[in-house]
């Protein structure tokens, strides 16, 4: 006698469903219009705050472009996106982008993103301590532990190149801690430094932690920390494009530094970060200019670090 | 902003698991009905099994960037295996009497698999669909967190990397909500569909 079971013949559809939910998730059909779609891989960091502030404003829109950001979990992250296409374009500090072009991914800078606010008692950076370490100043750090959120990257340069002003940096031990972990480790003892970024310089600060230094300032004043970047084929084969991402960057750039409270206000629209502590928290400044020689410097640095092998990769990376 | 956040993995949640259930039955009906292909596959599958879906996430995003099609690649690897083994297993477990009386019969194919193997290898198949559920909500979310896929992953980590420990907890128990919801209703879906089974029946 064959079996019949209602819910067993039911559960032959499932094949039916299982199409009918792959055509669900295939995009829609762009609607015809003027601006042209493109997708900005970039991080939930306050450095990208003119890019957000310019699109709210509608400057990328007046520019012809519809722009999609896709927020990354770090940056290694965003450079394949962009090297495969995936992104048109993508935000990365200098480093990350001088050791990509070193391997190879043919990147060019469009825009600046951001830079130190020039400020050796207020910046977005800075190497922290508890009170009473004896650490105070980094030529201290010899000997000490310091946390980074990545190893052979912007943090390790920043502090390699203070400590090696009076003491070997090779007597440093690092440790890579994500920024989110950093201001309870510190507190707890587990780790002598942190080279940490806003917001959890201020939530470190908060828990009772003191600045060493404020490492962007004091290494250069004009340090431009990040940009953005977008493939030499890219370039090649969309130039108009290319051109209307960096008009708009730069009209972005010149409002965020005319209304530093706008740019303020538009990290919140990005990052879940506590109003209170967004009020607080010290944030970078927006030349509109990509400062060629804070680059040649920083890859001069990240050489003298042992983290980039050739510094002349800095021209490749200008358009 | 949560709600859509747990449509989000849901989605992904269901794609994921659908698409690898239905892969899993389809190779496991062919792979256990051979003697032969289920010797010549077993090392392959004993291989691949015990591979972390994580360890995929580098390949997955240079694949597909960080949409859903990247944490659909660890989930359906991930929720493939369970379903796969256990459909093997049931598959080979098909009663020997009913196996003859079925040839005996001269049942087609389509008929034979119907009414013969696919109501033996069902409850295996229903252990398998359990397991693969909560393996592939924690694939989701691990995706999300890893990849950035938009959903409860993603919030959690966007919480995380905006300093709000509050909010990261609050997630978290949401997700833990969801995976007690899962397994509770792949509970009820395994009883209903094995209603007819002597194991399900109450014996008086």
């Amino acid at each position: 006698m064959p079996v019949r079971s209602s819910t067993s013949t039911a559960s032959l559809a499932l094949p039916a469903l299982a199409l009918a939910a792959c055509a669900a998730t295939s995009p829609g059909s762009a609607e015809p219009g003027d601006l042209t779609e493109i997708t900005v891989g970039a991080m939930p960091i306050v450095d990208t705050a003119a890019l957000h502030l310019g699109i709210s404003e509608g400057i990328f829109a007046e520019h012809g472009l519809d722009v999609a950001v896709v927020q990354a979990q770090g940056g290694a992250a965003i450079v394949p996106a962009v090297a495969s296409g995936q992104h048109e374009f993508g935000f990365s500090n200098v480093i990350s982008l001088l050791q990509a072009r070193a391997r190879g991914i043919e990147l060019q800078i469009v825009s600046p993103a951001s830079a130190s606010s020039g400020d050796t008692s207020a910046d977005l950076s800075a190497i922290l301590t508890m009170p009473g370490s004896g650490i105070n100043e980094p030529g201290d750090l010899a000997g000490r532990s310091v946390a980074v959120n990545t190893a052979s990257n912007i943090g390790e340069v920043m502090v390699r190149t203070l400590v090696a002003d009076g003491a070997d940096p090779g007597e440093v031990d690092f440790i890579e801690l994500p920024f989110p972990d950093m201001p309870a480790q510190l507190a707890a003892g587990r780790v002598d430094a942190v080279w940490i970024t806003e917001p959890f310089l201020t939530l470190a600060r908060d828990r009772g932690a003191e600045v060493v230094v404020f490492d962007y300032a004091t290494v250069d004043p004009q340090m431009m920390i990040d940009a953005y970047v977008t493939t030499d084929t890219y370039a090649d084969e969309h130039p108009e494009v290319v051109e209307a991402f960096s008009t708009a960057m730069t009209a972005s750039l010149e409002l965020a530094t005319a209304q530093p409270e706008a740019a303020r206000a538009a990290v919140a629209q990005y990052t879940d970060i506590a109003p209170e502590v967004l009020e607080r928290l010290s944030m970078p400044s927006f030349p509109a200019e990509v400062n060629v020689a804070s680059l040649e410097l920083m890859a001069e640095l990240a050489h003298a670090a042992g983290v980039l092998d050739d510094p002349g990769v800095a021209t490749e990376l200008l358009p | 902003m949560t709600w859509i956040a747990l449509a989000q993995t849901l989605t992904t949640w269901a794609l994921g698991l659908v698409i690898a259930v239905v892969a899993a039955v389809v190779l496991g009906v062919a792979i256990g009905a051979s003697p032969v292909v289920r010797a010549l596959t077993a090392s392959t599958i004993a291989f691949l099994r015990p591979i972390p879906s994580v360890a995929l996430v580098p390949l997955a995003v240079l694949l597909y960037g960080t949409g859903r099609e990247a944490t659909l690649i660890l989930v359906v690897y991930a929720a493939f295996w369970p379903v796969l083994v256990q459909v093997i297993a049931g598959v080979q477990d098909v009663d020997p009497a009913l196996r003859t009386t079925a040839r005996a019969l001269r049942l087609r194919r389509g008929a034979y698999l119907r009414t013969v193997l696919w109501p033996s290898a069902l409850p295996s198949m229903m252990t398998g669909l359990r397991l693969a559920a909560t393996v592939a909500l924690v694939l989701t979310i691990t995706g999300e967190l890893l990849i950035g896929t938009p959903g409860l992953g993603a919030a959690i980590e966007l919480a995380r990397s905006s300093g709000r420990t509050g909010t990261v907890l609050a997630l978290v128990v949401v997700t833990g909500v969801v995976g007690v919801a899962i397994n509770y209703g792949a509970a009820v879906l395994e009883r209903r569909a094995l209603r007819w089974h002597p194991s399900h029946r109450n014996v008086t």
